[in-house]
């Protein structure tokens, strides 16, 4: 410690005063941070006229919530969550299906292929949405598949899959091979192993994965933009949709916009551990 | 069944997948390149040889693009990490008490772009927004109709980046403090007690340590930042006369407004092969030396 010599007294102030400032600071930071989502949420409760009144407040004058009826009124609304939410849950159980078994594959029987497995879906990770979207387009009119909540469901996967992959194969890695030799010694296939041993080892970074892979597909844009129009439309669509129609409806927008993002931002709280430890995980790990 | 055989058929699916809805379209991407051919009308398609390419290398629309996505990607990149280093240290310096900051601070990471680029359109706004009437009361601006970070062409390139940065700052925050958490405390008590001072300790200890960390944010970032769409293009759509047009939207403009999909294809192949050069030159540069 530098202040060995200093008044005995003085030192644990000096300590505390440090201590208070950077919690001053860390909280000013996280306060920033919260403020632009907590005013989208003070706008989708004032009534519509006041959401573009000038001067804007802050907190509301009046607490409606006629901008939510407004939303739940519009039409194809509920469509739109339930295709989010299909789609969403579609490719996270795709993705696991795929990532699961490939990372299990790579980790437990080291060899050359795997590798270069690992390597092709980052590389694939760089190709900018768009690139693909282009020639994606073209494929699923080919298939049949535009506007449709299964090409959505493949289009998303593509965006994930990469990203679980490496995420699960970083929770393979500290699982002792012995594990699998006892449970083949007791009479399982490999296959069998690996379900009915191995996966709820890691059953914690399954969980990560489908929760980053869920959250890819509902908050998607690109994909949904260009690939679906009415009937496989996402929120994410509607919300865009509502921007060029209703200009300065901003009321309903922005209670579109919580209605969205609200499930998710809970999802957060909830499991911000799991999230947290699958975040730093991947990126300290790898 | 030999052990290679059988992670070889677990890998398989995925591999499949991954082979039929990435690696092909790339493919028919490339191939596109060479044709004149319209989006919906694909049948009839004229072989133009490189002519798309070299008339998009050429283009000053393009070229335009390709400078602002670059500048768009540094600009975004210098204040995400600048800020989530900030909120880290901060962290660290609280500990184990920073559990709840982190939480809260995390949740901009699930928020969606589009909604984080509705929500900062909102705010900047020239006159119902927030944020120019907050500044102007502060005194920091004359008048809330001072500067139109929206609609202003010169630095609409700019503001467009604040959602971005407001959305990932978390994410390198959240990195780096797991980053720093990592660092044995043996080795900044050592150097404490040899008499380094901490700017000294973070110079030569916590940098140096931090530097794969850092390199994966960088590259991971740097890549999705360059790839941007869905924000800019819910807060201006490319304008005020294309000037916060990044190169994402290009391609989308050139294949959905104008059907053009040769052209479109050989502007998003280049798009790929510089994006891979890139990723590669980082992992070379800042990645591989780490690991020494």
């Amino acid at each position: 410690m530098s202040n060995t010599f200093a008044r005995p007294g003085w030192m644990p102030t000096t300590r505390r005063l440090k201590q208070a400032a950077v919690t001053v600071f860390v909280s000013v930071m996280v306060l920033a941070w919260t403020l632009p989502y907590v005013h989208l949420l003070f706008t989708s409760l004032k009534p519509p006229a006041d959401a573009i009144g000038i001067p804007p407040t802050f907190i509301p004058n009046t607490f409606t919530l006629e901008n939510y009826r407004r939303i739940l009124d519009e039409p194809g609304m509920g469509r739109s969550f339930m295709n989010s939410a299909i789609v969403a849950t579609g490719s996270t159980l795709l993705t696991l299906a795929l990532a699961v078994p490939a990372a299990y594959g790579v980790t437990f029987y080291k060899f050359r292929l795997g590798r270069v497995f690992l390597v092709f879906a980052l590389i694939t990770r760089m190709v900018p949405s768009v690139s693909i979207a282009v020639p994606m387009f073209s494929m699923m009119r080919d298939l049949d598949l535009l506007d449709t909540r299964l090409g959505l469901v493949l289009a998303h996967t593509t965006v994930s899959l990469p990203l679980a992959v490496w995420l699960m194969a970083a929770f393979f890695e500290p699982v002792p091979p012995a594990l699998e030799e006892a449970a083949r010694i007791d009479g399982c296939s490999r296959f069998g192993a690996l379900r009915r041993v191995i996966v709820p080892v890691v059953s914690g970074g399954i969980a990560v994965t489908a929760i980053f892979s869920f959250l890819a597909s509902w908050n998607e844009f690109l994909f949904a933009l260009m690939l679906t129009s009415v009937d496989a439309k996402t929120v994410p669509l509607a919300i865009s949709g509502f921007n060029g129609q209703y200009g300065l409806e901003w009321g309903a927008m922005t209670a579109l916009a919580t209605m969205f993002s609200m499930p998710v931002v809970l999802l957060t709280l909830v499991l911000q551990k799991r999230i947290i430890a699958g975040l730093t995980f991947g990126a300290v790990k790898g | 069944m030999k052990n290679k055989t059988f992670a070889t058929l677990m890998m398989t699916p995925a591999a499949l997948f991954l082979g039929a809805l990435v690696a092909y379209p790339v493919v028919l991407l490339v191939y596109n390149g060479f044709y004149d051919v319209e989006l919906l009308a694909q049948s009839e398609r004229v072989f133009v040889g490189f002519d798309n390419f070299v008339d998009a290398l050429k283009s000053d629309r393009i070229r335009g693009a390709t400078s602002r996505t670059a500048r768009y990607t540094i600009f975004a990149l210098v204040f995400e990490f600048m800020f989530g280093f900030m909120a880290a240290l901060g962290f660290h310096a609280m500990g184990k008490r920073s559990a709840w900051a982190r939480t809260v601070f995390s949740f901009p990471l699930m928020i969606a772009p589009i909604v984080a680029g509705l929500l900062w359109k909102f705010l900047l706004a020239s006159n119902f927004g927030i944020v120019n009437h907050v500044l102007a009361d502060i005194g920091i601006l004359d008048s809330p109709d001072s500067v139109a970070w929206l609609s202003d062409a010169d630095i609409v390139l700019y503001s467009v980046t604040f959602p971005d940065i407001w959305l990932t700052t978390s994410f390198v925050a959240l990195i780096v403090f797991a980053g720093l958490q990592n660092i044995p405390q043996d080795l900044i008590e050592a150097a404490r007690i040899d008499g380094a001072n901490a700017r000294q300790i973070f110079r030569r200890i916590t940098l140096p340590l931090l530097r794969p960390v850092i390199a994966v944010v960088l590259i991971i970032r740097g890549v999705d930042a360059a790839k941007t769409f869905d924000l800019i293009w819910i807060q201006t759509e490319g304008g005020p006369r294309s000037q916060s047009e990044v190169l994402s939207l290009t391609i989308q403009r050139r294949m959905i407004r104008f059907g053009d999909l040769g052209e479109a294809s050989a502007i998003a192949t280049l798009f790929l092969i510089v994006m891979a050069i890139l990723a590669i030159v980082a992992y070379m540069t800042v990645w591989r030396p780490a690991d020494e």
